[in-house]
């Protein structure tokens, strides 16, 4: 079996590699892909659409329509794994630990008679995850600092996508980090206390719609779906501006569907769909 | 509105899956309801289109108002009309015969079970309907992931199957995104049509023969073709029921539809017929799928990894009737993407009820079933008598259509293969009937369970409908056909095979 997927990969190889010869020579400014459709991007997209950055332009313009599905796998993605992972059930009976705030001492409390749950009074003490993670005060400390600034900077990636390499997806990604680091400097716990369960997997469904209700509602208004012209008759500018405005809506519809996403398949991952304890 | 179809239709089931997602959190009694009314709305308009389709010509929609090369653009002929309006009807049937099983194999689930159904229909309907190469792939990862998260839902071996299917699927879908970026590196366009313009004074260039054959090694290998099935009867068998009745009749449909459309569209038949000279080879890749996918579905004692194998032998019927490269080849390829789609729902749902109420598919557990699950059996038996190509059901009529295109092509390895396959169905469901009909329940010791011999335990209601609307279908498809192909599938036949 080994040798013949060994076969299979170097007849699939060469094939690949025969079909090099024909290539148009690398980057040939003559070559095919360079002349037929984007000569119309490059030079156009700036008066078409009113946005500088022409990958902005092509990916959430005149191709959105793929864009709205790649968003759409990614919030599949997300509730296919909360399918898969989530276990609806409460946590499975044992021992849970609490730390004491005061002193930093950690008792273990063991299920009372028939199984009952006990619960230190959380006043004075905090519940922290079986396998114990470190109290790391430098890294708590730092991290806590850092978040809103990371956070800060993927709002400026998404609102800048129109004008620098950015948008929807790469701000969404840093600020569904900024949680998951919160999550990896602290605990599950507390990323949970920040984004509910619920509330990510609502962003991620939130999000994709933002994308589809756009288009929908230039549908509404008597356009073509997702023509943002039909934007003008609600936004001042003018058709070819709607169409920058449109854009806008849409990537931030991309952010928070990304983001949601994020946080929700990492917090499925890390606590093993139970949500009690992880990272 | 209705020029405006192509679009609803992708986005009706789009829209509802967020509705239904958010019903999963705060009210998952509603989940049921937005499923049905945004697949309800995708089916409406999908017979709308055939209408449009059927009385004024091809019809096309221009994403954000872009034209052709530039934006997206669908475009719906008699070809895709045809299987819009199948995969439509299909996915909405099995949904009703769904809820049943979802409330009791997993019903803290249903919101995210629903959702995932609604974006696979999505994902089937766009591959189908769009015009766009690249639109096309991105709409076969959304049909794969909800698909292979279904799929891993079932019980025992099911998460292993579904990550075979996942290492298999991807790799198929990477080969077709291949094949698409050779085409777009020496035509720069993406658009099918487009790409069909451009390719003619290409077609020397070996980057066409590689991205032809890469692309096409790609959608064999989703569609199951033998023998690249290896992936296809584990994940169907262990997918829960009302998964398995959803994706086994749709997902390798809509793959045979890409490969046409591909071929047809794309490459043009010029290219892949004549120029390449390939069709005699695939039809004999076809004889081999079809004998040794009915040899191996003989093997199976599980009358659901039987059903696999078989769906494995039809994919075989409709490739090797495509290749013939003759009308009457085409015709029956593409009636039988209808028909086949129409028998595997009949009989998956079938065997449904069957694991629904006896809690397994096993020959064992067959015994006595005719007394007590006779709805249920009967369906069954239509089911397999269109399998074998029994009129008035329809599964004869698409054989009829691919006997009479092998006999044109003058190719008598695929005859002989068709028949053969024929008379081995014959043999795999009288088996079943023989059991189910003769054998007594609760095997030698008989008067133990004497009493429960008579008692009638069929599935619930709401499987049973959808059960024999799809039975009477066949029928129906089978009675009909002469209208199905006078009216619709001779406009698609293309103009070199006439």
């Amino acid at each position: 079996m080994k040798i013949l997927g060994l076969v299979i990969v170097a007849l699939v190889g060469s094939v690949l590699i025969y079909a090099t010869v024909d290539f148009p020579p690398f980057a040939d400014p003559e070559s095919p892909a360079s002349l037929h459709v984007s000569p119309r991007y490059i030079e156009k997209s700036l008066d078409e659409t009113a946005v500088p950055n022409v990958v902005t332009a092509v990916l959430a313009d005149y191709r959105s329509f793929d864009t709205m599905f790649e968003t759409t796998v990614i919030f599949a993605a997300g509730v296919a794994c909360f399918l898969l992972l989530r276990i609806p059930r409460r946590r499975p009976p044992g021992p849970r630990h609490f730390r004491h705030r005061l002193t930093g001492l950690t008792f273990r409390v063991k299920d009372g008679e028939n199984g009952k749950e006990i619960f230190l009074p959380l006043r004075e003490f905090e519940p922290v995850d079986s396998v114990w993670t470190p109290h790391d005060f430098i890294i708590e400390k730092v991290c806590r600092y850092m978040i809103p600034f990371i956070q800060l900077f993927g709002l400026y990636v998404i609102a800048h996508g129109h004008h620098s390499p950015g948008g929807g997806f790469q701000g969404g990604v840093i600020l569904g980090a900024a949680i998951i680091l919160l999550s990896v400097s602290h605990n599950l716990r507390t990323a949970l206390k920040r984004m509910r369960e619920k509330t990510g997997a609502l962003c991620s469904a939130l999000g994709v719609f933002i994308f589809a209700g756009t288009g929908a509602l230039c549908l509404a208004l008597g356009y073509n779906y997702l023509d943002y012209r039909a934007l003008a008759a609600l936004l001042p500018g003018g058709p070819i501006m709607a169409r920058s405005h449109g854009m806008l809506l849409v990537e931030i519809g991309v952010g928070v569907a990304v983001m949601g996403t994020m946080v929700w398949i990492f917090k499925n991952l890390a606590s093993l769909g139970r949500y009690d304890e992880g990272l | 509105m209705s020029e405006h179809y192509p679009a609803l239709l992708v986005i009706l089931p789009l829209l509802a899956s967020f509705f239904i997602s958010a019903a999963g959190w705060f009210r998952p009694v509603l989940c049921f309801p937005f499923t049905v009314a945004g697949l309800a709305g995708s089916l409406l308009v999908s017979l709308g289109l055939l209408g449009d389709v059927m009385s004024g010509g091809p019809v096309s929609y221009r994403f954000a108002g872009w034209d052709p090369p530039w934006g997206i653009y669908y475009r719906v002929d008699h070809l895709n009309a045809l299987v819009l309006a199948v995969v439509s009807v299909v996915g909405f049937i099995n949904l009703l015969a769904a809820r049943s099983s979802v409330e009791k194999e997993f019903p803290e689930k249903a919101g995210p079970f629903y959702t995932l159904y609604v974006l696979f229909m999505t994902g089937l309907l766009g591959m189908v309907v769009t015009g766009d190469a690249f639109n096309l792939y991105v709409l076969l990862e959304i049909a794969a992931i909800t698909g292979y998260a279904l799929i891993a839902l079932g019980k025992g071996r099911a998460p292993l199957s579904s990550l075979h299917y996942i290492f298999m699927g991807t790799i198929g879908a990477s080969f077709y995104l291949l094949g698409v970026g050779y085409l777009y590196i020496v035509t720069g366009s993406l658009n099918m049509e487009d790409i069909a313009r451009l390719l003619p004074p290409l077609y020397e260039s070996k980057v066409v023969t590689a991205a032809f054959v890469i692309l096409m090694v790609g959608v064999w290998l989703k569609m199951g073709f033998f023998p690249l099935h290896a992936w296809l009867p584990n994940a169907y068998t262990h997918a829960p029921s009302p998964v398995s009745s959803l994706v086994a009749p749709l997902m390798t449909k809509v793959m045979v539809y890409v490969m046409i459309r591909m071929v047809v569209t794309v490459f043009t038949l010029d290219f892949a017929f004549t120029f390449l000279g390939l069709n005699d080879a695939v039809v004999w890749l076809a004889v081999v799928a079809i004998v040794m996918g009915s040899l191996l579905a003989l093997s199976e004692k599980d009358v659901k990894r039987m059903l696999t194998y078989i769906v494995v032998a039809e994919v075989g019927y409709m490739v090797g009737g495509f290749w013939l490269g003759n009308s009457a080849g085409f015709t029956g390829a593409v009636l039988h993407i209808l028909n086949d789609a129409l028998m595997t729902l009949c009989l998956f749902l079938a065997v449904g009820n069957i694991v629904h109420v006896k809690g397994n598919s096993r020959m064992e557990s067959l015994p006595g079933l005719f007394r007590t699950m006779p709805w249920t059996m009967a369906a069954l038996v239509v089911g397999a008598l269109s399998i074998i190509g029994v009129p008035p059901t329809c599964g004869f009529f698409s054989k009829w259509y691919l006997l009479l295109g092998a006999l044109e092509a003058g190719h008598y390895g695929f005859l002989a293969a068709l028949l053969f396959s024929s008379l081995v169905s014959v043999v795999l469901f009288f088996r079943i009937f023989e059991v189910g009909y003769f054998e007594p329940l609760g095997g030698s010791h008989g008067s133990a369970h004497g009493d429960d011999e008579h008692v009638v335990r069929e599935a619930p209601l709401g499987m049973l409908v959808p059960l024999w609307i799809t039975a009477l279908g066949l029928i129906l498809v089978g009675l009909y056909t002469g209208e199905i192909v006078g009216r619709v599938i001779r406009h698609a036949v293309p103009a070199m095979m006439l």
